[in-house]
């Protein structure tokens, strides 16, 4: 007959899976529990490495000065990320100034300096609820790249020669094509029209130029992979069609309004450290050597004694 | 990637007001989808099954056999084509290598089971009229393997179809490319391409079943198999 | 020179084996296992883990009903298999809208395929006694109940067990793409290293590597499994 230890066994499992799916439901809900002392800071990111970095940066940092931080890594593109802003998933996140004129706000590029592009910015985002605070030293701004043996064959100097490339085939990330700052103002400012896109959802912009599978393809100026012994190379862009792109973060006026003055001097404290040369250093250490994120920011920001 | 659009019941008007004004787009997409699937299906049935016939008719391997189910199902989708990108870079190759991979699976189980689990009195029989080897495997074994045959590529078919949006992240392009891309074409237009992606599963799936009722000779039962997953990947 | 500038460390640069993206770099699985992949294993476990629970419960649930009122087996069935030809990556951004951007979105969708893969497995096994031995246990006096709990139950453990194996294995699997949304599990440094401008290799293959043997591992103990529970049956379930 069926073995009594069978029966138990099935009744034995069941209640287990029936009690554990219980106890596993009841901790994976969120901690709702704010600590009454603060609010906590919903920090998001955007997606690639350099948001990592500078994620981490700002994350590590708060945390030390007590702060609660909830951490939302890889968001997305900036589209992305600022409906996440307006719709109050997250209070706060890394942005370039330009982009938020450009793309956030859709205005055609007017600022001639980075200082300009800065407080247009800010005045932007105050009229809707939210501010800019310190923005950093470095800037990094889209640019489009060519393996260097392609500037060589076609003469490539600045955007505007890429008309000289037969059948143009240009990668980037997807939102680039309905940009102001990227296929559209290509077309715009440079003569672009006869543009194939490739869009890139998850690959790097070097692959596909290694791989042949585009002549052209948008990167940003702090990659790492660049630099004069690099094999890419950048193409000029004398109508600052990319703007000027130092970072400062976006934070709700509320959110600042909830916190201690202690928050702001945080973030503006690491914010000031954010060189060219650091960032860059930053990138390579975690794009070319494989350090993670974290790490990498942790021991930056113990190096200049903000952890 | 996330965010966005908040979620209103009206949502699933706006994926069909989406499907309704871009039809040649997204009919594009799903051709592009067809021919990377249909080019890994392919690939897949010319490596796997006559591996999984052969074995079958020899009646050996039948671990591999089995094990290559468990390994197709227990082989993520993404981390197949994240092993082929640093060697074939992105695009169509890398892409249908890796869909073959996973469609490999249940093509190569299916074709041993069927052909190693037909009646041997039927096998014997034909040995005793006096076929040979070859004889016995073209017109006893195979049209007896048919109803286990066709499984396993409708298996294989709709799991490709339906995995394929994953390629989008390496090149593959097809309705993936919609689905990666809220920020261009937002939850409508994610959710518009995610309803084509299910009728072309469905109606690969379909036009399979048909093409096996159509293949199977008559007066044979059709078994059913457990495992046979409702329509659909079979892993992701 | 402004004497503000910051102090840039030393990172410590990576092994030649890693700058230079060459296949498997041991040292680099080595030094970061601790702080990548032991965590990504673990959240995966987790994701896996609560999909599972939470899917067998309703699943047997549902099992149970569609037993009992045999009318409502065909529609949950269609209705399952609807839900599972929805692209993963759709169902992740659809439910964000709905429950943010957090691990019960993911483990809504994985519950959801979780579900619909046992669903059928377990109404196949309930209903696979065969008829003379529910006839039999009636005929001795058994409540429906006790058909159910002494009879059906026991035999459709092998189905059960195997729906579980497909389950397992096939959440595993489906959790690596969680990661497009969150940044937990298995799937999170194979995303984040293929979007490196060189794809880093070694990541790659040792977040790939993990997921395929962690999928191995529980099917092979879920074998063990049902050869402790039903040492009599041979092959039963695929």
């Amino acid at each position: 007959m069926i073995r009594k230890h069978t029966r138990r066994a099935a009744k034995a499992a069941f209640a287990i899976s029936l009690a554990v799916a219980i106890v596993l439901g009841g901790t994976a809900r969120p901690a709702e529990s704010k600590s009454s002392a603060s609010p906590s800071i919903t920090l998001g990111t955007k997606n690639f490495a350099e948001e990592y970095i500078l994620g981490q940066l700002y994350k590590q940092a708060l945390e030390a000065k007590g702060f609660d931080v909830v951490y939302k890594e890889n968001i997305g593109s900036t589209e992305l990320i600022d409906k996440a802003l307006t719709s109050h998933k997250i209070d706060m996140y890394p942005e370039y100034t330009g982009v938020i004129v450009q793309v956030v706000f859709g205005r055609a590029l007017s600022a001639k300096t980075a200082a300009a592009t800065y407080a247009l910015a800010k005045q932007l985002q105050e009229k809707r609820g939210f501010t800019l605070f310190r923005p950093t030293p470095f800037a990094d701004t889209d640019a489009v790249a060519v393996l260097k043996s392609t500037a060589t064959k076609y003469n490539l100097k600045t955007l505007g020669n890429l008309k000289n490339v037969p059948g143009l085939k240009l990668a980037a990330l997807p939102e680039f094509r309905t940009r102001n700052t990227g296929l559209v103002g290509l077309r715009r400012n440079y003569g672009l029209t006869n543009v194939k896109f490739v869009p890139l959802a998850g690959l790097s912009p070097y692959q596909a130029l290694d791989s042949n599978k585009v002549q052209a393809a948008a990167v940003f100026s702090t990659d790492p992979v660049l630099g004069p012994t690099s094999k890419y190379k950048l193409l000029a862009d004398p109508v600052h069609q990319f703007g000027f792109q130092n970072v400062a973060p976006v934070v709700s006026k509320q959110l600042v309004a909830s916190l201690p003055p202690l928050f702001r001097r945080t973030v503006d404290a690491v914010s000031a450290k954010l060189t060219q040369n650091a960032i860059i250093a930053m990138n390579k250490a975690v794009i070319i050597d494989k350090k993670t994120p974290k790490s990498v920011a942790r021991t930056f920001l113990k190096a200049n004694g903000l952890l | 990637m996330i965010v966005g659009d908040t979620f209103r019941p009206g949502i699933f008007v706006d994926a069909l007001a989406f499907i309704a004004d871009n039809p040649a787009f997204l009919a594009g997409k799903a051709l592009e989808q067809l021919v990377l699937a249909g080019a890994a299906l392919g690939l897949a049935l010319l490596v796997a099954l006559p591996f999984g016939i052969v074995l079958g008719h020899l009646h050996r391997g039948s671990g591999i056999a089995i094990g290559a189910s468990i390994f197709a199902r227990a082989l993520p989708s993404l981390a197949a084509i994240a092993f082929l990108l640093p060697v074939l870079g992105i695009g169509f190759l890398n892409n249908a290598i890796a869909l073959a991979i996973l469609a490999a699976g249940p093509l190569l189980t299916n074709a041993f089971e069927g052909v190693e689990g037909v009646d041997r009195d039927a096998v014997d029989a034909a040995r005793g009229m006096g076929m040979s080897a070859g004889q016995i495997l073209r017109r006893v074994e195979l049209p007896l393997a048919v109803p286990l045959l066709m499984t396993g590529i409708r298996v294989a078919a709709v799991t490709v179809v339906a995995t394929a949006p994953i390629a989008a992240i390496a090149g593959g392009g097809g309705l993936g490319d919609v689905i990666v891309n809220q920020a261009s074409y937002r939850l409508k237009g994610v959710l518009g391409a995610s309803l084509c992606v299910m009728a072309l599963s469905a109606a690969v799936f379909l036009c399979l079943v048909a093409l096996q009722n159509a293949l199977t000779p008559k007066g044979l039962v059709r078994t059913r198999v457990v495992g046979d997953l409702p329509p659909g990947k079979e892993l992701q | 020179m402004d004497d503000d500038g910051p102090v840039i460390p030393d990172f410590g640069e990576g092994s030649s084996c890693v700058t230079d993206n060459r296949t498997f770099c041991w040292d680099w699985a080595r030094e970061h296992w601790g702080d990548t992949l032991q965590p990504a294993v673990l959240q995966h476990l987790w994701l896996t883990a609560i999909a599972i629970a939470i899917g067998f419960v309703l699943a047997f649930g549902l099992a149970l009903l569609a037993h009992r009122v045999r009318r409502v087996e065909h529609p949950i069935g269609v209705g399952a298999a609807l839900l599972y030809t929805i692209p993963s990556l759709a169902l992740f951004q659809l439910l964000v809208p709905l429950t943010g951007i957090t691990t019960t979105t993911v483990e809504i969708a994985l519950v959801a395929y979780t579900l619909v893969i046992l669903y059928p497995n377990i109404v196949a096994g309930l209903d696979g006694a065969p008829p003379e031995v529910v006839e039999a246990a009636r005929g001795m006096g058994l409540t429906r109940r006790q058909v159910l709990t002494r009879v059906e139950l026991p035999l459709a453990v092998p189905a059960i067990v195997g729906g579980l194996r497909i389950a397992v294995v096939s959440t595993i699997a489906i959790a690596t793409i969680a990661a497009f949304l969150l940044p937990k599990g298995l799937g999170y440094p194979i995303f984040y290293a293929i979007k490196l401008p060189e794809p880093f290799k070694t990541e790659i293959y040792a977040a790939g590597a993990l997921a395929i043997g962690l999928a191995l591992l529980c099917d092979g103990g879920l074998v063990l499994l049902r050869r402790a529970l039903v040492p009599w049956a041979r092959k039963g379930g695929a």
